[in-house]
């Protein structure tokens, strides 16, 4: 006898599509308007390979200014090589996600360069540590979909932080993994090591378990060096994400509408050079439109403006059929608090009864990105499971009616131990994990905690008892014997 | 016959009724005595969805459940069961007092305290001292149970105690009362025993019957 293995009923790919913050007529004029801006204003273009590939491909190209300029229905007929749909693969094929349609994936998001202290709650320097316990927490949280690599190892050298930092994710969790790369030389040495893992490049290739993001900047730029790791990542053959994050009134328009559409422009820039380059290529419309204050000019990423922008991408990234990478959860606050939650709630909900495919920065990311807290990501788990419930909707169907069960119990009955309850109290309602729901006394005898301690906890309790399923001993060896710059030492 | 009674225990644990009987059928077929089916499958699977319910692993319509496949294997065993063979847990009444009309919680600890042994009879809802009264008189039973989910209504529980007083009842009887807006303070101001949820409510009842 023993405990029993209960089936996430609201598992990542459910579809949504419940909120639409733009009708098809807003739609259409934002992308008319994001047409003019690239046949009028254009994009900078810092690389030289890159103004040259836009140019052969019949792009209006100004080598002086480095503007590439192009008209819509050139646009639509070079984008339309690229996959509708893409699969992201985890090592465990039970990680496996189908990025279609309005299909919903909820994960993480980097790239903090600070830690929160699970003991003491101070704010450290992240290290190479710090990415395996977040990759570990993030493979054990049920409701995190996938890993986007949380945090930078200050602690390394810039040419060795690529393949340690991939090295570390990849090794503690079978999620999907993707991240941002700092050197070309990286990019290449984590391909090949990919590779051993997967039994061959053909193997890597046919199911990637892990991608790329490498940034354009707003507005309007794709920058020299970031240009260069984008060529580099679509050579390695992996997905590929090229966000932009547009600061509605101050690196973009002070307008949603106006900011959407220069995301677009600056989302379309990365999704053709990928196609121009390499026709097919598994790519993502990559947005994270956030939002000024303007009584500051504080940098907003847990506004309920970001969430909007954010969910009315998966409208506007279906327009063109492509598949999409949001951005919401993330938030402004210092520590994981009342803050932390509603606005990580607000923006993770909007974006995923919208139908975006793959929602990142969503899970233990707080201070506008630049930390990481080992608590939030046990809140950002249930706030991610409640959300995933949502997407599912209602289900009306003569089960759910339950005319005959009413009728059963009838007036003064009760409706606990009925087998109807039982067979749909998994299916209807979604359990949280760190919510306390239980009466006050018992919440007292057991330490009056908040939920930010119950949350610690569960962290603790998952980073002391819980193994993932490592990467194999052999192929681990020849890994770190053959990768330049890899640190031989890792958690068990 | 070891492996059987570990069905039986499963069965229960799974909530799965007719495997439940038929199990314990088989079991008496097979010349097992009443306290072996009891001990080592009937309350063994039960006393495993105690353990799983507390940790939160199976939830209060799976343990009603199970509670109703264990009943239906007790029933299946009854005849043969010997003066000695079952410690009953204590007899409870049960009641929502005057003025009140809910009971969903009430229900739900009558249902918990069933399927930890006990026997219940519940008087509903709306029930006087008066009734109350006449009912401790009938049944005479170990525990008295009051349920009030109005402030309005929580009164009628001191009540009631007085009525019991005033016909020397109160120390014939252990009283547990629960609901909303009942705090500690107040069952230990009218004399009463308190608890917060049905899990802790059982609780409560074994330590009454120590």
């Amino acid at each position: 006898m023993g405990r029993r293995n209960r089936k996430n009923q609201f598992p990542g790919g459910l579809t949504g599509g419940l909120y639409k913050p733009l009708t098809e007529e807003k739609i259409e004029k934002i992308h008319k308007a994001a047409m003019k801006v690239f046949e009028d204003t254009g994009i900078e273009v810092n690389d030289e390979r890159a103004l040259k590939a836009f140019h052969e491909a019949g792009a209006i190209v100004d080598f002086d200014k480095k503007i590439v300029k192009a008209k819509e229905e050139w646009i639509l007929e070079k984008i339309s090589t690229a996959p509708e749909a893409v699969t992201l693969y985890g090592r465990d094929e039970k990680n496996n996600m189908v990025l279609d349609g309005y299909d919903v994936y909820i994960g993480t998001g980097g790239t903090a360069t600070n830690a929160l202290d699970l003991e003491t709650g101070e704010r450290k320097p992240s290290t190479l540590e710090d990415v395996q316990k977040a990759a570990r927490l993030v493979d054990a949280l049920e409701n995190i979909h996938y890993f986007v690599i949380s945090c930078f190892p200050n602690e390394l050298e810039k040419e060795n932080i690529d393949v340690n930092r991939f090295y570390a994710a990849l090794r503690n969790t079978t999620k999907h993994v993707m991240g941002g790369v700092y050197t070309r030389e990286g990019i290449e040495n984590i391909t090949k090591y990919a590779e051993e893992i997967a039994g061959g490049r053909d193997k890597l290739l046919e199911k990637p378990f892990l991608s790329f993001i490498t940034c354009i900047m707003s507005p309007l730029v794709m920058d020299k060096d970031y240009t260069d790791l984008m060529i580099a990542a679509i050579e390695s053959g992996l997905p590929l994400a090229t966000p932009t994050a547009p600061m509605a009134g101050s690196t973009s328009p002070g307008s949603l509408a106006g900011t959407l559409v220069q995301m677009t422009v600056e989302a379309l820039s990365g999704v053709l050079l990928t196609q121009i380059i390499d026709p097919g290529h598994p790519v993502l419309f990559s947005c994270v439109p956030t939002t000024s204050d303007l009584r500051t000019g504080a940098f907003c990423f847990g506004s309920i403006e970001m969430g909007m922008m954010n969910a009315a991408c998966s409208q506007i990234s279906r327009f063109y059929k492509l598949p999409n990478y949001t951005t919401a959860g993330v938030n402004e606050s210092k520590i994981p608090d009342i803050q932390s939650g509603y606005e990580s709630m607000a923006t993770t909900l909007l974006c995923a009864l919208s139908g975006c495919n793959y929602i990142h920065d969503a899970a233990g990311l707080i201070e506008s990105g630049l930390s990481i807290s080992y608590e939030q990501y046990v809140i950002d788990n249930d706030i991610i499971g409640m959300c995933m419930r949502a997407v599912k909707g209602i289900d009306v169907d003569e089960n759910t009616l339950a005319v005959d069960v009413i009728n059963d119990v009838g007036p003064a009955g009760n409706f606990l131990s009925h087998n109807h309850t039982i067979q749909n109290m998994q299916s209807e309602f979604f359990y949280n994990k760190v919510s306390d729901r239980k009466t006050r006394i018992t919440w007292e005898e057991e330490g009056a905690l908040d939920g930010t301690e119950r949350a610690r906890i569960i962290a603790k309790d998952i980073l002391t008892n819980y193994k993932p399923n490592f990467i194999d001993k052999e192929i681990e060896e020849k890994i770190l014997e053959s990768t330049p710059g890899m640190v031989k030492k890792w958690l068990d | 016959m070891e492996n059987l009674f570990n069905n039986i225990a499963e069965a229960v644990l799974d909530g799965d009724i007719n495997e439940t009987q038929r199990l314990t059928e088989e079991a008496v077929e097979k010349d097992a005595t009443a306290k072996e089916i009891l001990n080592q499958g009937l309350l063994k699977g039960m006393n495993e969805v105690g353990v799983l319910f507390k940790q939160g692993e199976l939830f209060v319509p799976e343990v009603l459940v199970s509670a109703k496949a264990m009943d239906t294997g007790m029933q299946v065993i009854k005849p043969l069961i010997k003066e000695g063979d079952i410690k009953k847990s204590g007899k409870c009444l049960f009641a929502t007092v005057k003025g009140d009309l809910h009971d969903i919680g009430k229900k739900l600890v009558s249902m918990m305290l069933e399927g930890a042994g006990y026997e219940v009879i519940d008087l509903g809802v709306d029930t006087s001292p008066e009734k109350i009264v006449e009912a401790v008189k009938e049944h005479q039973p170990d525990i008295l149970g009051m349920s009030a989910m109005l402030t309005t209504t929580m009164a009628n529980m001191n009540d009631t105690i007085k009525a019991l007083e005033e016909n020397g009842l109160a120390d014939k009887v252990k009283i547990m009362v629960g609901g909303a807006p009942v705090s500690p303070n107040y069952a230990e101001n009218i004399g009463a025993n308190y608890s917060s949820d049905a899990h802790s409510a059982v609780e409560l009842a074994n330590k009454l019957m120590v």
